[in-house]
């Protein structure tokens, strides 16, 4: 068969199974299968239950096991067909060869989807566990939708579904959605996101994948209108053909940003050619995720990062910018850095350039762009001049503020007083938000820390203060300049190549 | 839509149980794809020889020719730069004797002048499927491994982004009084690789090295198709 008449196919061949994707991520009711009775017991049905009561899910959720009783003033029921409602959504974490039958039973009273905790299944490599996963790919394609098994399954905020063990889980959704195979990595996101000022939309840990995975969960986030900005950490794909279709779709709509895991040389396999000896697994996959559109990450941290600025700043390219900050070393880094990435830290111009000098204590101090402040005990108020004069330069479409907040340290031992009082963080964060609002230009805010010893915990604590009032007003902050800017190169690959496209 | 011609060159190779196509059948498949080539004769026997000069005009390259030969340089199997119908008989002979008795013939071509390499092909990626490359080539595609890759099937704006990609894409520009490369040819033939990829399932890699630009025009100059491999 020729593959161009597959491709003229594509469009109905691109249909997924149907899905209730609403009642799945905001459901009204849930059941939990696998509670038992014992408030204190450790499996994963109670702790569910427990964690979704301490999120204040505000649906009814109803509790099943065959044995009945009472949990946490909740009725336990036997069975999931004596539910007296409708269930929308189900939580199944019973033994691996219960879950067949479970599942059977929520398909039979009409639940949405189900998220399978247990494991059990294929990861065990077993004959046995792999059938038993065929048998829950087979209900699902009957009519219920399967999250897992061997997973962490949904968060989501707007609903207060949340994963184990995250009862402290924001519920201020965002824009911001994640999907990874890992439940791990999907709950050390969203407690990252957490502090960085990151809000999720979804989040979805899927596990083994046995029916919804990244595919049809890309083609779903794609058209999500809480989506703005999609996330994945990638281990394995089903299908590389659907996978690279669906991606280019949503890429085409919104930014997705990629870690793959588990990047390899050719090695395994053998070839003939040079063509296939260079053509190794991490090559094709970055070529891949180049010409889908997506942006590739290498680690958490990147991620984080890229999707902290995707997330908070304006959706467009920054070409140039001005760096506002103290010390003549950083300028150069910066200026090294941006260069690398692409990005252009450009001489302001030279009426701005004096005033901008006038305002900053002399010697030491460079009103160029990089600005070297000279000093880091600049007072907010002068700062917030630097930057109003600086985003006056027409060609400056962002700014970067570098604090070097822990210089504050000698002074507040030498006056004895303690470092967060001595340190004006609060007005610092005002000023900049002023900027932003005055100039209409965002500023990026970053904190870098030389004392991280247990002897400066005041200081981490300061800067963790500092940050958490940018994080309120929605700024994005950085721990260190290179993570700012490589950041913004992202939003810059990817946004270059829309307004590429557009020409 | 299928191309025959091309289907029935791989179709006769995988009868006789091949592992690759030999060269000249290499560039009749990429030639059914419209894919650039040398001027080439495939001979099998010397008298043909005077006609195939008369056809193809000095210089020549004379090559042995023949799917079961590898290294073709390090068996002395290649003559480049034959100038004269004398040389031609010599060339002839020595590639016979060189050849050791394995089916195949002496393919005489043109011999494309140009100071510029460039290597294409194809790899089939367990999970994404047939990927095009494109690079530096001759003796650079090993040393730099200066290359990059788009999934097939190719879009123009794919091709033109694998072209810049590379750290000497500048090679492709009018550099030291040479021709700007013939971009619109260069993506035809990436965006046909990827068609040959997709079109032919029994292919699994491709290497066209060394692609030569011929003043602004590319010419694929040595080519190799290796075939799927069926257990013996």
């Amino acid at each position: 068969m020729s593959v161009r008449k597959k491709q003229a196919r594509a469009p109905e061949e691109s249909q997924f199974p149907n899905a209730d994707f609403e009642r799945i991520f905001h459901p009204e009711s849930i059941a939990i299968l696998g509670v038992s009775a014992d408030e204190n017991a450790a499996g994963f049905g109670t702790g569910m239950l427990r964690v979704l009561m301490e999120m204040g899910f505000e649906g009814k959720i109803y509790p099943v096991n065959p044995r009945g009783g009472s949990v946490f003033g909740l009725e336990i029921y036997r069975r999931v067909e004596d539910i007296p409602d409708r269930v929308d959504f189900a939580v199944i974490a019973v033994a691996a060869k219960l879950v067949p039958p479970a599942l059977e039973a929520c398909l039979k009273i009409g639940v949405a989807g189900a998220e399978i905790l247990s494991s059990g299944f294929s990861e065990l490599v077993t004959k046995e566990g792999v059938q038993l996963e065929n048998q829950i790919r087979e209900i699902a394609s009957r009519g219920i939708r399967v999250v897992g098994p061997n997973c962490f399954g949904i968060y989501c905020p707007r609903s207060g579904l949340t994963m184990l063990p995250g009862p402290d889980l924001s519920r201020e959704s965002g824009n911001v959605a994640f999907l990874a195979q890992s439940g791990g990595m999907a709950i050390d996101f969203a407690h990252a996101g957490q502090w960085r000022g990151v809000r999720f939309s979804k989040m979805v840990s899927f596990g083994n994948g046995a029916d919804l995975r990244e595919a049809e969960l890309l083609c779903h986030l794609a058209g999500d209108p809480e989506t703005e900005v999609i996330s994945m950490y990638i281990e394995g794909i089903k299908d590389g053909d659907v996978f690279f279709r669906e991606l280019k779709a949503a890429a085409a709509r919104k930014p997705v940003i990629i870690f793959k895991g588990g990047l390899s040389k050719a090695g395994a396999r053998s070839v003939a050619s040079h063509t296939a000896s260079m053509g190794g697994s991490g090559v094709i996959w970055s070529s891949v995720l180049k010409q889908t559109g997506a942006v590739q990450v290498f680690d958490t941290q990147e991620l984080m990062q890229a999707v902290t600025a995707f997330s908070l700043l304006p959706k467009k390219s920054f070409r140039n910018i001005a760096v506002i900050g103290g010390g003549g070393a950083i300028g150069v880094a910066a200026c090294d850095i941006a260069e690398r990435h692409g990005i252009d830290i450009p001489p302001l111009s030279g009426d701005i350039r004096e005033r901008i000098e006038s305002l900053l204590p002399r010697p030491g101090s460079s009103a160029i762009n990089p600005v070297d402040v000279a000093n880091p005990l600049v007072a907010p108020s002068v700062l917030k001049k630097v930057l109003l004069n600086a985003a006056q330069d027409p060609r400056i479409e962002l700014q970067i503020i570098v604090s070097l907040l822990f210089h504050y340290n000698p002074y507040a031992i030498m006056l004895d007083v303690p470092i967060d009082k001595m340190v004006p963080y609060k007005e610092l964060v005002e000023a900049v938000d002023d900027v932003i609002n005055k100039t209409g230009k965002p500023v990026v805010a970053v904190l870098p820390n030389a004392r991280r010893g247990p002897g400066n915990m005041d200081i981490t604590s300061l800067i963790a203060s500092t940050r958490q009032e940018y994080v309120r007003r929605g700024i994005p902050v950085f721990d260190e300049l290179h993570e700012a800017i490589r950041a913004i190169a992202h939003m810059n690959t990817y946004y270059g190549r829309r307004e590429n496209e557009k020409r | 839509m299928k191309n025959d011609k091309a289907a029935k060159i791989i179709e006769k190779a995988v009868k006789k149980g091949r592992k690759a196509l030999s060269e000249y059948e290499s560039k009749q498949l990429l030639a059914a794809y419209g894919i650039p080539i040398t001027k080439e004769i495939l001979l099998k026997d010397k008298d043909g020889l005077p006609k195939a000069i008369e056809k193809i005009g000095f210089p020549l390259v004379m090559k042995g020719c023949s799917a079961d030969i590898a290294h073709k340089t390090e068996k002395g199997l290649i003559h480049v730069d034959v100038r004269t119908a004398t040389e031609a008989k010599k060339a002839y002979r020595e590639i016979m004797a060189g050849m050791e008795g394995f089916e195949g013939g002496v393919l005489v071509q043109e011999m494309v002048k140009g100071r510029r390499e460039l290597v294409m092909g194809l790899t089939r990626d367990p999970q994404f499927g047939p990927c095009v490359m494109f690079g530096l080539g001759g003796i650079f595609t090993e040393i730099l491994r200066d290359v990059s890759f788009r999934r097939a099937p190719l879009e123009a704006y794919d091709a033109r982004e694998m072209m810049k990609e590379i750290k000497g894409h500048k090679i492709l520009d009018a550099v030291r009084g040479m021709e700007a490369a013939d971009e619109k040819r260069l993506t035809e033939m990436l965006i046909s690789i990827g068609r040959i990829g997709l079109e032919n399932p029994d292919i699994m890699e491709i290497d066209l090295n060394p692609v030569i630009l011929s003043g602004p025009k590319p010419v694929v100059v040595d080519a190799l198709v290796v075939l799927k491999q069926r257990p013996d």
